[in-house]
Parts: C-alpha cells; sequence; structure tokens
C-alpha cells in the first residue's frame, strides 16, 4: 500500500480516460443509426442480428468503454491503485476494445462467424490485458472500503460476463451444441449485474455523496450489496451448470430484489441531498434509477411467470429499461461530471498554479448537457412505446441518434475548448 | 484510542456540513446567509489546513523522511482549494449566484477527491508511522483548530 501511496500524485494524463470518453457516444450515436434504418425488424425480438448488433454497440461500445476509462482514471484516487505505464495500457485497451466491438457487431448484423471468432479473440486479450494491468497493483491493496471490495469483485464480473461471451461467440460461430439462450441470460446477468451493477454501487458509494453532498450509504449494506449479488450470479451458474432451473430463477429473483433495493436507497440518499441546484448529472440518476427499479420488478415479475420472459416484447422492455434508461444515463450523468473535472485540473496544473484555469462550465456549459439529457429522456420514452407500435421504432431510433451525436457534440466540444485552454494557458505562461 | 484518520475525517465531514449551510442559503436564494456560511466554512476549512501544514505533515515527514511525497502533494492541492474559496466568497460578495454556483461544482469536486486521497491513503500512512506521537499529536491539532 505504502509503495502505491507515495506515489499518488501520479494521476493519468487526460488523454488515457479521455480517448475511451470520446469514443463511446460514437457507438450510441452508431447503435442510434441502426435503429434508424432498421426499423421496427430491430426490434422484433431479442434475437434478431440488429437487436444482438445495437446491443453489443452500446454494452461494449459504450459502456465497456467508459467504465474501463473511467476506472483507469478513478482507482490512483478511490483506492491507491496505480496502472503502470497508464498512457500506453490505455492505448492498447482503447484499440482493443474498439476494434474489438465493431468486429463483434459486423459479425452480429451481418451474420459473419469469422469475424464473431475474431471478435471473441480481441475482446478477451484486450479485457484480459487490462485485468493483467490492474490485478497486480490492486492485490496489495487492502479492501478498507466497500468501494474498493466493489472495485476487486467487479473484476471478477468483468471475467465472468467477457468469458461467456466469448464461450456464446464461439458457439454461434462454429455451432457448438450448447443451451444458447439460458447462456445468453447468464452472461447478460454477469455484464449488467456482477460487472455493470457490482461497478455502479462501487462507484455509487462514493460519487453520490460527494456530487450531491447526500448522507453516506450504510456501511454494512454497501458493504454486503455486491457480494450478495455476486453470490445470486455465481448461484445462477450453478443452476445452468447443472441444469437446475429453480436454481437460476431463484437468484435471479434476489438479484432483482437487491437491485430495487440498491436503487430505491440511492434515491432515498439522493432526497437528502444538500447542494443548491438539481444539476443534469443528478436527474441523470434520477431518470437511470426509475428506469432501472421498474426494469427490476419486471424482471421479478418473470421468474414468477416464466412466459412473460419468452415473450418477445417483454425482455426488448427490460433491456431498453435497464440499459437505455439505466446505464447510459447514470454513465453520462457522470461523465457530465468528470470530463469538465478533469479538464479544469489538468489546466490547473499546466498553467503550473500560476495562470488560473477556467472553471468547469467554460469547458463544458449546462444548457448543452441538459439538451443532451432531454433527447435522451424522450428517446427512451418513444422506444419504449415503439416496441408495441412498430411505426414508432424509426422516430424512436431518431431521437436516439440525435440524443447520442449531442453527447458527441458535447464531449468532443469540451475536449476542443480544453485544447484551446491549453494553448491560452501556455502562451500567458510564457509571457510571465 | 482515536487515530488520526477518525479525526481528521470527523473534521472533514464538519466542514462538508458548513458548506452544505451555505449551499443550503443559496437554494433559498439568501446570499447574505449564504455569504455568512461560506465565510464561516472558510475559516474551518483554514484551520483545517493550517494545522496539518503547520503540525500533522511536519511531523509525518519527520518521521519517515519523506518530505517531497504525499503531503508535497496536499499542499498543492490546499493552494487550489484556498483559490476555489475566495473565487467562491467573491462571487457571493458581488451577489453572482451563477458564478457562485459554477465555483462551488468545481471547489466540491476538488475537496472531496481531496479528502478522499487524505482519508484513504494519507491519514492511514500517518497513523501507521506515528502510532506513539498520536496522543500528544492530536491534543496539539485539536488546540490548533480551536483557535481557528
Amino acid at each position: 500500500m505504502e509503495k502505491a501511496s507515495l506515489s499518488f500524485d501520479q494521476a493519468p494524463p487526460f488523454s488515457a480516460p479521455l480517448r475511451f470518453f470520446l469514443t463511446a457516444p460514437l457507438f450510441a450515436l452508431l447503435a442510434g443509426l441502426l435503429l434508424l434504418w432498421e426499423g421496427p425488424e430491430l426490434l422484433l425480438s431479442r434475437w434478431t442480428p440488429g437487436a444482438l448488433a445495437a446491443t453489443h454497440l452500446l454494452t461494449i461500445g459504450f459502456m465497456l468503454q467508459t467504465m474501463l476509462g473511467a476506472l483507469i482514471q478513478i482507482m490512483p484516487v478511490v483506492a491507491g491503485v496505480n496502472i503502470e505505464n497508464p498512457i500506453v495500457f490505455a492505448r492498447w485497451v482503447h484499440i482493443g476494445l474498439t476494434l474489438g466491438a465493431l468486429t463483434l457487431v459486423s459479425g452480429f448484423y451481418f451474420s459473419l462467424p469469422t469475424a464473431l471468432t475474431i471478435a471473441a479473440i480481441v475482446l478477451g486479450i484486450s479485457v484480459s490485458g487490462f485485468l493483467v494491468g490492474v490485478l497486480r497493483p490492486l492485490s496489495r491493496t487492502p479492501s478498507t472500503s466497500p468501494t474498493i471490495r466493489g472495485i476487486k469483485l467487479a473484476m471478477l464480473g468483468l471475467a465472468g460476463v467477457v468469458g461467456l461471451g466469448m464461450l456464446l461467440a464461439f458457439s454461434l460461430a462454429h455451432g457448438w451444441a450448447l443451451p444458447l439462450m439460458a447462456l445468453t441470460d447468464l452472461h447478460a446477468s454477469w455484464g449488467l449485474g456482477a460487472w455493470g451493477g457490482i461497478l455502479l454501487a462501487a462507484m455509487a458509494y462514493v460519487v453520490v455523496p460527494m456530487f450531491q453532498l447526500t448522507p453516506g450509504y450504510q456501511a454494512r449494506l454497501s458493504w454486503w450489496f455486491p457480494l450478495l449479488l455476486m453470490i445470486c450470479v455465481g448461484v445462477w451458474s450453478l443452476g445452468v451448470l447443472l441444469d437446475v432451473s429453480i436454481l437460476g430463477r431463484l437468484a435471479q429473483a434476489v438479484a432483482n430484489l437487491l437491485g430495487i433495493g440498491f436503487c430505491g436507497f440511492t434515491l432515498r440518499l439522493q432526497l437528502k441531498r444538500r447542494r443548491a441546484r438539481a444539476d443534469v448529472t443528478f436527474r441523470y440518476w434520477q431518470l437511470g434509477l426509475t428506469s432501472a427499479i421498474f426494469a427490476l420488478i419486471m424482471g421479478l415479475t418473470a421468474t414468477l411467470w416464466p412466459d412473460l420472459a419468452t415473450s418477445n416484447q417483454w425482455p426488448i422492455v427490460v433491456g431498453l429499461l435497464l440499459i437505455v434508461g439505466g446505464f447510459l444515463s447514470f454513465i453520462t450523468g457522470m461523465l457530465y461530471k468528470i470530463i469538465p473535472f478533469l479538464g479544469w485540473i489538468h489546466l490547473q496544473s499546466l498553467g503550473e498554479y500560476k495562470v488560473p484555469a477556467p472553471p468547469m462550465k467554460k469547458i463544458l456549459d449546462e444548457p448543452a448537457m441538459n439538451l443532451q439529457m432531454l433527447a435522451h429522456g424522450v428517446a427512451l420514452l418513444v422506444l419504449l412505446v415503439a416496441v408495441f407500435v412498430p411505426e414508432l421504432v424509426r422516430v424512436g431510433g431518431l431521437f436516439f441518434a440525435i440524443a447520442s451525436g449531442l453527447l458527441v457534440w458535447n464531449v468532443f466540444g469540451a475536449a476542443r475548448r480544453y485544447r484551446q485552454h491549453s494553448k491560452l494557458i501556455l502562451e500567458k505562461l510564457g509571457k510571465l | 484510542m482515536t487515530t488520526i484518520k477518525n479525526f481528521m475525517t470527523e473534521d472533514h465531514r464538519h466542514c462538508d456540513d458548513l458548506f452544505a449551510d451555505a449551499e443550503q442559503a443559496i437554494g433559498k436564494k439568501d446570499i447574505a446567509a449564504a455569504k455568512g456560511a461560506f465565510e464561516h466554512f472558510q475559516a474551518a476549512m483554514l484551520a483545517h489546513f493550517n494545522t496539518e501544514e503547520k503540525t500533522l505533515f511536519p511531523t509525518f515527514e519527520a518521521k519517515t523522511g519523506m518530505s517531497m511525497g504525499p503531503t508535497q502533494v496536499m499542499r498543492m492541492e490546499h493552494i487550489q482549494l484556498r483559490a476555489l474559496m475566495e473565487n467562491a466568497l467573491e462571487a457571493l460578495a458581488q451577489g453572482n449566484i451563477d458564478e457562485y454556483i459554477g465555483q462551488a461544482d468545481t471547489l466540491v469536486i476538488m475537496m472531496q477527491q481531496h479528502n478522499m486521497k487524505e482519508e484513504n491513503m494519507l491519514y492511514p500512512m500517518c497513523d501507521q508511522h506515528l502510532s506513539a506521537e498520536t496522543p500528544d499529536l492530536l491534543a496539539h491539532i485539536e488546540a490548533e483548530l480551536g483557535e481557528g
């Protein structure tokens, strides 16, 4: 621990996380354009090539990108975990993820077995590389906070979701005789629960009190939630492995209840916020938590009436609520704080504390973020209705493409303004 | 026995509470009350920085020989936080709520990530290296915070 602490001024350079944050919205935009292009076909069932492609544009292209980028940035601060050569590390992980995601999505969309195989290998190598890079410093850090332990558990979740994803891709490509549906549900539970859900909770413990000055999460709850969720996913996996479906259903029910509890608790904490004004990050979290609660209630209902889960519409509504309504909202809300703050802090040190950095809103302004969130909210609503009214799929796709396009505009704009201010600051510094 | 980590963390929470008072007043558009509360908060923060820079950090540095390590980073961040507090207070003095909110946004994140580094890393290191000195050190720190 001491060694890690000694170097805790070595926050990674801005470009290490920024490359992930810039690429991710482009993938969301691609998903929007795909919806627009494909139309009603895409939302017919979760198994259409278009739906599989769109799902992975969002989960790998957007979610995994931003999550790994943010981890590279945040682990030194919250856990004293420093990655060696962060720029080189970030560059390779980023290239691997980007190429892997594009190949996988083409494999799904155009039904290309070779692309699926290559994508599985590329993504497997990239994520393994990431895990190898962080596991050593992470294992040296004692689990002194629920966040550190949550991050460690989430790494297990990441290994699980990618491992299962590779297995599924190989099975699809080579026609292996595996129970694809059960494995796909399991893959999703590792991805959205053991990886996404646990990482989200670990981050929420830090950022919810931090951004909104709410009281902290109750220590015992925050300590147990990630572990219990991981146990559920473990039991679920055992159920699939031993082909005991009741085990999976039971674990699924408990996992959904845990998620509802976590979201409800976070909503309640946010009611006690002590900041002067609700900002876009806060509203994005409210949207995310509400959508996630609806999705999890639907998930819970499906464990009681399994016929629902095999219908075409039910899983799509759950997926939209959880991914577009939940994770995309949480992540975008956090990006809107992280990007301007990182910009500010790097400008601050560039000016060597002699030339002041401009305030965060000069890097990314509130009205632009609000407009983007409005488009995102409308897209979510229209897409939910479009599951039942196919004529609306293209309208939903259009709104989603607009929302993602505005996000692209906002993050690239922030990066551009950051560079402009860097130049100004260096000029001023030269004249001093 | 109280540890350095517990004691100093509690003082961070105390400062957070004072900052929250200012935010609440802004929420009610009561600039005069916000300014008063913010000055209160600033005084508590400065007292906290002061005792760290004059007492805690030098003791840690003398004992461990690490004078360019974590304490140096914390000192730099104190400079940034002092400037942010000045800016926010100036905005309040001018009655400019929007400007205040912009400054406070940066201040909040900067302050919280700074506290996090201290609470998760520096204070535990202090507890580890300064266990013999802790009772005297804490008495001294408490007195200094009281003066502030």
